[in-house]
């Protein structure tokens, strides 16, 4: 008997492991596919794929992350505006559930300020009091919750990278951020295979970008 | 034992033997077209696809038994059915039914204009208000709106046949009793508050809700903004005065104070004026706001300012040439407004607001001295309760005591008047297409001694994603105005009544708006008092039997799709009314209407030079006016206006912080506008009411501290 429950156990484990190893499996798939597609219908796709993992996985929040993250680059490649305000409203909505799920993580508040910053693109003049205000609060949450995080730094210096040097921002300003975020990046350990590790090549590219012109 | 053996074993089956199960179909909308992205999948399970192009999708899942097909996409219905997987392909044709989304969905609007930062589909957005015209008022902004006349030498909004007093300013649910400075003769004076202070205005031109009253023509909702974002601190130059405010953000509370002084001599010592000013209006004024967050839900405002000015001139007497009358005014105004907003079990919505205002104006107008005293306690209650997705029930009521007292030198006058009113309303989706407001008022007023009912219904129906049909009908009633009321308190309510039909496309860049409306008047207020406009005319006894009627037909295009960097919007409004109150010894058109008006705004981003410029034209046909010679009354015209405004803002930093410079010219043509002719007693004499000077300019410098960017 007791070298029965033994057996059942470990199978109940092993089966455990098993059901890990298909959610894992599952998010590296999707993962692997973001680079693949620029489109808005694109991400949409990737998102429906994160977000049938999402809700089987009621727990985990990396899957809701991993739709809101999808849902922005969504609306980053859209062109109707109206379209853009209906995927962010949809990846706010899903990253507050990651948030309640995992409370205080860097990465969601930087999310939460890159979202604010797409609403804020969809028209500058009406809302940048609003969003770059709000966009502001959540990327410095995010740098206090995780001062090795460096994604933070490497929206705050894209957002300067495209605002006219005018307004007190431009590629010189930039700079500086995003070569600290740099820093980050060389020194960043993501926490699994499946954990937000993006923006680097971007990064690159637009240092790349100043460098040439500097 | 045996027991978990069997339970072993059938584990180990449902793990091991995986049968699959095909399910394929397509996924359409209620019209037929495909879907495509749309996410099906097996619940709880990663089993499923995003539907292709053609809205057809196929997927195997490896689940067994019974299981939920769910179907989910943006903008549509979740879609859920219940599927037996056991290994033989299945076929599923989904229909999906459309979300009542902001777009495109179905929103009762007749007769209203909204400005807001929240709502997606809205015509206006609060930053159009801050940058139309060269004076960044917000009535004067709306005046560039169909439905509104363009008055430009007295105070207030002018809607569809309406006068000033028809028309009400509701700030945070609650009426203001004073909108404005007080006005001089001539002169019109600003609204008192910043645009920057709301985050959503409702510009209703007719048919609007039951939860507003004492309004005939028009209501001006405004709704304050929620917490600020982040502390900041600004100062303000400008070469009328100069002020300076702070905004403290903690963690659920805000505090901001601004104060500001303003003294208009040393620009009309540059700037010509036609008023013969003694001492140019100097004033100083100062508010605080306070937000405090209850709850995730809940929030607490209060909002309080002071003004205080003081101006005289010398006027005109066409009665004796060589004399000139002086005129003195001083006065301020004291304003609190605070509410509570809460939502309970997330479909109920609780609001509760005080106001309270304390309003003075002492005139000489030699060798007269006239005191005003105004005072008015104001309490609302609201509550929405969500009965369904479908079903909206409002209800609440309000009380407002407002006490006046005039002494006209030794004359003394008081009214005590409680104004009660109850409301209850129900916003109806009937289907996807068709939504339905029913509302009910009833007011009493005690000075009156006299109730009244009013019913209002409006009807939206969608022909199709982003137009729609609106219907509205309403009746409207007022209490007469206070003048009236010193005298005799024999009067009932004057009464409105609407009928609107309104045709409306709302697109993702372009926005059209057609409204044909009838509006009757009934009950209006006769007599003659101390403000009657027109002399030489047989007197008029007190009586409630004044009458009128307004229609017209008003039109509104916005375009903020063909210019990359820019945008435009032009109104016309024609209108056809008469009325007979006052003294009015018959129907005429009143001197603050005119058949047909028409504004441009245009608005363009020069990025070159990070430079916002706003272009306004304003034109109006002649208004009536009053000329004791012509037998006919308020037969003669004033000629046509004409008013181009140019304002820029340049956007810069100074010293490292957020700066923009405000620089602003009305009627840069120099057009001479004449609103209409002034007659000495006897009726030789007359002198044209012209703007207090040819051209008015403003600049103004708005420096935000320790900010570096706007982004």
């Amino acid at each position: 008997m007791k070298l029965f429950l033994c057996v059942l156990f470990s199978f109940l484990v092993i089966s455990n492991t098993l059901a890990d190893d298909k959610y894992e499996k599952a998010m590296k798939k999707n993962l692997s596919k973001m680079d693949t597609t620029n489109s808005a219908e694109g991400f949409v796709e990737i998102a429906n794929g994160f977000e049938r993992i999402a809700l089987a996985e009621k727990d985990k929040w990396l899957p809701y992350y991993y739709v809101s993250f999808c849902y922005t680059l969504a609306s980053y490649s859209e062109k109707v505006n109206a379209a853009k305000d209906v995927f962010l409203d949809k990846a706010f909505s899903f990253l507050k559930i990651s948030d309640s799920l995992q409370a205080d993580n860097s990465e969601v508040y930087t999310l939460f300020g890159m979202i604010a910053q797409a609403r804020m693109q969809v028209d500058p003049m009406n809302r940048w009091m609003k969003y770059g205000a709000e966009a502001d609060k959540n990327f410095t949450k995010a740098v206090k919750l995780d001062t090795l995080n460096p994604r933070p730094e490497y929206l705050i210096g894209t957002g300067l990278f495209y605002t006219p040097e005018q307004f007190g921002g431009g590629p010189v300003t930039a700079k500086p951020v995003l070569e600290k975020s740099l820093d980050k990046f060389n020194k960043f350990v993501p926490a699994s295979d499946i954990a937000p590790n993006w923006g680097r090549k971007n990064l690159e590219g637009m240092l790349e970008q100043i460098n040439k012109k500097g | 034992m045996k027991l978990l053996f069997t339970l072993f074993i059938s584990l180990l089956c449902s793990v091991s033997i995986l049968s699959q199960t095909k399910i394929s179909g397509t996924i359409k909308d209620k019209s037929n077209q495909p879907l495509p992205g749309a996410n099906i999948f097996i619940k709880d399970s990663y089993d499923g696809v995003s539907s292709s192009v053609d809205g057809t999708f196929t997927f195997t899942s490896e689940e067994e038994g019974e299981a939920i097909l769910v179907a989910s996409f943006v903008g549509y219905k979740t879609f859920e059915q219940k599927l037996l997987l056991d290994g033989k392909p299945q076929t599923v044709d989904i229909v999906l039914e459309e979300e009542t989304t902001e777009l495109g969905a179905v929103t009762v609007s007749a007769g209203s204009f909204e400005a807001s930062d929240e709502k997606k589909a809205v015509i206006l957005r609060p930053l159009d208000i801050v940058t139309t015209g060269a004076d960044a008022d917000i009535y004067s902004t709306l005046e560039t709106l169909p439905g509104a006349q363009q008055i430009g030498e007295s105070e207030g909004l002018f809607v569809r046949g309406g006068s000033a007093a028809e028309s009400k300013t509701i700030v945070d649910e609650m009426i203001v009793q004073k909108p404005f400075y007080t006005g001089v003769p001539d002169v019109p004076s600003r609204g008192r508050f910043s645009p920057f202070l709301f985050k959503g205005t409702i510009f209703s031109t007719g048919g609007y809700s039951a939860q507003y009253g004492q309004a005939l023509s028009s209501v001006l909702i405004l709704k304050t903004q929620d917490m600020p974002t982040q502390t900041v601190s600004s100062i303000n130059l400008m070469a009328l005065g100069f002020g300076g405010s702070h905004t403290q953000v903690w963690d659920n509370s805000s505090l901001s104070a601004e104060a500001g002084y303003y003294n208009l001599d040393p620009y009309f010592q540059i700037q010509k004026q036609r008023v013969d000013w003694v001492k140019a209006p100097e004033s100083f004024e100062g508010s605080m706001n306070f937000r405090y967050k209850t709850s995730e839900t809940g929030m607490l405002k209060a909002f309080t300012s002071y003004s205080y000015g003081d101006l005289s001139l010398n006027v005109e007497n066409l009665d004796q040439p060589d004399l000139r009358d002086f005129f003195r005014m001083k006065g301020g105004n004291y304003f609190l407004n605070t509410n509570y907003r809460e939502i309970f079990d997330q479909d109920w919505v609780f609001f509760s607001g005080y106001s309270f205002s304390y309003d003075f104006d002492d005139m000489d107008i030699a060798p007269n001295r006239i005191k005003l005293r105004e005072t008015l306690n104001t309490g609302k209650v609201t509550i929405t309760r969500n009965v369904s997705s479908n079903l909206f029930l409002t209800g609440g009521g309000e009380v407002q005591n407002i006490i006046y007292q005039d002494v006209f030198n030794e004359l003394e006058g008081k009214l005590n008047e409680v104004y009660l009113a109850g409301f209850l309303e129900s916003d109806i989706i009937i289907t996807n297409d068709i939504a339905l407001r029913l509302g009910v008022r009833g007011e009493r007023s005690k000075l009156l001694d006299k109730i009244n009912v009013a019913p209002r219904i409006s009807l939206a129906y969608r022909l199709g994603t982003f137009d729609q049909l609106n219907f509205a009908y309403g009746q409207f009633y007022q209490t007469p105005a206070k003048d009236f009321l010193m005298w005799t308190r024999d009067f009932d309510f004057e009464k409105a009544t609407h009928y609107i039909v309104n045709y409306q496309y709302i697109g993702t860049g372009r926005t059209f708006r057609i409204e044909a409306y009838y509006k009757d008047y009934s009950q209006l207020a006769k007599g003659n008092v101390f403000t009657h406009p027109y002399f030489n005319l047989p007197d008029v006894e007190f009586n409630n039997g004044g009458k009128g009627y307004a229609k017209g037909i008003d039109i509104f295009w916005k375009d903020n799709e063909t210019f990359r960097y820019g945008y435009y919007w032009l109104s016309y409004t024609y209108l056809d009314t008469k009325r007979e109150y006052l003294n009015y010894p018959t129907l005429a058109a009143p001197p603050f209407s005119t058949p047909h008006t028409f504004s441009a705004v245009f608005k363009y981003w020069l990025n070159d030079i990070t430079t916002n410029v706003g272009i306004t034209y304003s034109f109006a046909t002649g208004r009536p006016y009053f000329n004791p010679n012509n037998p006919v009354f308020l037969g003669d015209k004033a000629k046509n206006y004409h008013n181009l405004s140019l304002n820029f803002s340049y956007i810069t930093s100074i010293f490292n912080n957020f700066t923009v410079v405000f620089f602003s010219i009305d009627n840069v043509i120099g057009y001479n506008n004449v609103y209409g002719y002034r007659y000495s007693s006897d009726g030789t004499k007359k002198s044209p009411v012209l703007a207090p000077a040819l051209r008015t300019a403003f600049i103004g410098m708005f420096i935000s501290l320790g900010q570096t960017n706007p982004f």
